[in-house]
């Protein structure tokens, strides 16, 4: 089979990361905002105090811009996969599609039904019965990602499904094993918790405006309580899960591990692995295999990424040469592939199944094999061969290591954040500290950016890779023309960006604008509480 | 009898509860915790809020 034109492959990858990324800009606040709202109404059912009932339907709009506009900006990623990646689709569309259409067909169709009553329900519905709709509809938006992410975690690590010879590709096995990956809980777990930090920066900047402007006092006192605490655990809880999925990279993918560490040598390459640093501060070269200003804290690298203070972690030199043999059997077994076949010859298949677990290897190699056939390689060329696809199996170190630091340092900025914000919000004494409100309002983006970084770590260091060990991305992608990729990849740079503009327009104008009283000429009689006298 | 209800229906929460923490807790330990961890950080932010009205009910009406 011929290789894609690189150029292609690389346009493709481009569209993809630009329409996710984009996408991404939406997603995090939609999985936090809604149980922040659930939060709100709750306490508006329990205590009967329509302030609350102002705080979710005013944050509830602004939630809606978001959700609205983000829809739009998912729907075509799922088509992606089939115009874009059809090698992909076809090679793993048994595994991955099933995750998706689960997606598409449950969690999107949950969420979308509840969102529409939480909106147009407040005056159809009891007071419980629209707070389990609130709940169902951050219940709907977290199991909308929690698919995605089974199926992305099948990407850094593939579960439940194996190769069919006859086929030529993955097949299911396992649903459970899919579902409960560690990548795809860890995965989940990180990324729903991250947009909880989204969402409570976003609510607890724009009550700082508010406190900051003295406007709507009320509303904003309590929404900022509420979302300081709420971003304080969720904060600390991100960096935790950080912790641990770094700890399973270390274990299903080391090659990513390393590059997100900076780690050229094995840890242990000085004598004893506990002494490794870990790098604050480094400038990796990928082609001189070294770093740069390397600025460390010795004896914290094992027991981070290890949690253990004497095991060698490999280094990226190491990795590679590892990779040799790997892709020495991998190119045995691609050649048997192709001898069964033809004629499925026993023997073939016999000696395809003793080196399957490398056969993704294989493909590394066909792209400097003469004329990109493998039977063309021979004892006398395999060595340089070897050598030169060694280098392909390391991921971008710079940006890998930079991506990662950014988005850690964001994350240890957030605790510090919402440690003061809940402390001062706590005494009463937000309003003497107004350069705290101001960095509440400047720091909306920030977790935003540490989510796009935090997905720039997971894809880029998962390269060459569209599925870990078995599928270089190189050979994903569709084959279309030049012209094509850069039509479409035009195209959707500039509607997502009228998207993004689209929403900056609408809730910079909703936010200036504020909550609007409500049933101004009819006031609502104060609601019983469910379990509490109001103090009012 | 509303009473009995409500305490029905509680127990059932609870089982079910108690259901999934032992088979997620077994086959899913982060999505448990998942589960757990939400509860919690939405309950204690709003807990959060009743101490605000607690506290200025008879407060300085500082924020
Ligand atoms: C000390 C803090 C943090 C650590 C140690 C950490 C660790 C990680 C690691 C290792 C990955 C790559 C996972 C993979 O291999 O696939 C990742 C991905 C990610 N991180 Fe973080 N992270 C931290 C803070 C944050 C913060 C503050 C946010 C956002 C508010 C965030 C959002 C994300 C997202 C959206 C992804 C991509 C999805 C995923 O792979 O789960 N992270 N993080």
């Amino acid at each position: 089979m011929p290789l894609i034109d690189p150029s292609v492959v690389d346009l493709s990858r481009l569209q993809f990361a630009l329409t996710a990324l984009y996408h991404f800009l939406f997603v995090p606040l939609t999985l936090g905002m809604t149980f922040l709202l659930a939060a709100m109404e709750t306490v508006y059912v329990i205590t009967g105090k329509q302030i609350y009932k102002d705080m979710t339907q005013f944050w509830g709009k602004l939630f809606a811009i978001n959700f609205a506009i983000g829809v739009a900006t998912g729907l075509t990623m799922e088509f992606e996969f089939g115009t874009n990646w059809s090698m992909y689709s076809h090679f793993v569309g048994d595994v991955f599609g099933t995750p998706l259409a689960i997606e598409g067909l449950m969690a999107f169709f949950m969420e979308s039904t509840f969102i529409g009553l939480m909106f147009f329900g407040w005056d159809r519905l009891s007071r419980p019965g629209h707070l389990a709709v609130t709940y169902l509809t951050a219940l709907g938006s977290n199991l909308s990602a929690l698919w995605i992410l089974v199926a992305n975690g099948f990407m850094q690590n593939p579960q439940g499904a194996s190769f069919n010879p006859d086929t030529m590709r993955m097949e299911f096995n396992s649903f459970l094993k899919l579902v409960f990956s560690e990548d795809a809980q860890a995965k989940f777990v990180h990324t729903s918790i991250a947009g909880f930090v989204t969402g409570a920066l976003f609510v607890m900047g724009i009550s700082a405006f508010y406190i900051l402007r003295k406007q709507h006092r009320e509303l904003a006192a309590r929404s900022f309580r509420m979302a300081a605490l709420f971003g304080i655990i969720s904060s600390l809880a991100v960096v935790t899960l950080g912790d641990a999925l770094g700890r399973l990279d270390y274990l299903v993918q080391p090659t990513k591990i390393a590059a997100i560490e900076g780690l050229w040598q094995d840890s242990a390459a000085n004598g004893s692995a506990a002494s490794a640093p870990w790098l604050l501060f480094a400038l990796p070269d990928q082609a001189k295999q070294t770093n740069y200003a390397e600025i460390g804290v010795p004896y914290v690298l094992d027991p981070l990424i290890a949690h253990s203070f004497n095991t060698n972690i490999p280094g990226l030199i190491s990795l590679e040469q590892q990779a040799g043999p790997r892709i020495a059997k991998g190119i045995v077994a691609l050649n048997a592939l192709q001898a069964y076949g033809k004629d499925h010859d026993a023997a073939a298949l016999a000696t395809f199944k003793a080196n399957e677990s490398d056969m993704g290897y294989g493909f590394l190699a066909q792209r400097y094999a003469p004329n990109q056939d493998l039977n063309l390689i021979t004892p006398a060329n395999q060595g340089a061969i070897i050598a030169q696809a060694e280098k392909d199996t390391i991921p971008n170190v710079p940006v890998t290591f930079w991506s990662f630091r950014i988005m850690m340092a964001l994350g240890f900025f957030f605790v510090g954040l919402f440690a003061f914000a809940a402390f001062y919000s706590l005494k009463n004494q937000l309003e003497r500290h107004p350069l705290l409100l101001k960095l509440c309002v400047w720091s909306i983006p920030l977790p935003i950016l540490a989510c796009e970084f935090g997905w720039i770590t997971a894809e880029a260091g998962r390269q060459p890779w569209s599925v870990y060990g078995y599928l270089p991305t190189f050979q994903a992608a569709s084959s279309h023309g030049l012209g094509y990729m850069v039509f479409s990849l035009i195209g959707f740079a500039l509607l997502y960006s009228a998207f993004i503009a689209a929403e900056l327009y609408l809730m910079f104008k909703f936010a200036r604008l504020g909550p609007q009283p409500h049933h101004a000429a009819a006031p609502e009689a104060t609601p019983a509480p469910m379990f509490a006298t109001p103090a009012e | 009898m509303g009473k009995l209800f409500t305490f029905v229906g509680l127990g059932v929460v609870l089982a079910l509860a108690l259901l999934l923490a032992v088979v997620a807790g077994d086959y899913g330990p982060w999505y448990f915790a998942w589960i757990v961890g939400t509860v919690m950080i939405v309950l204690i932010a709003g807990c959060g809020a009743v101490m605000y009205d607690a506290q200025h009910e008879n407060g300085t009406g500082e924020i």
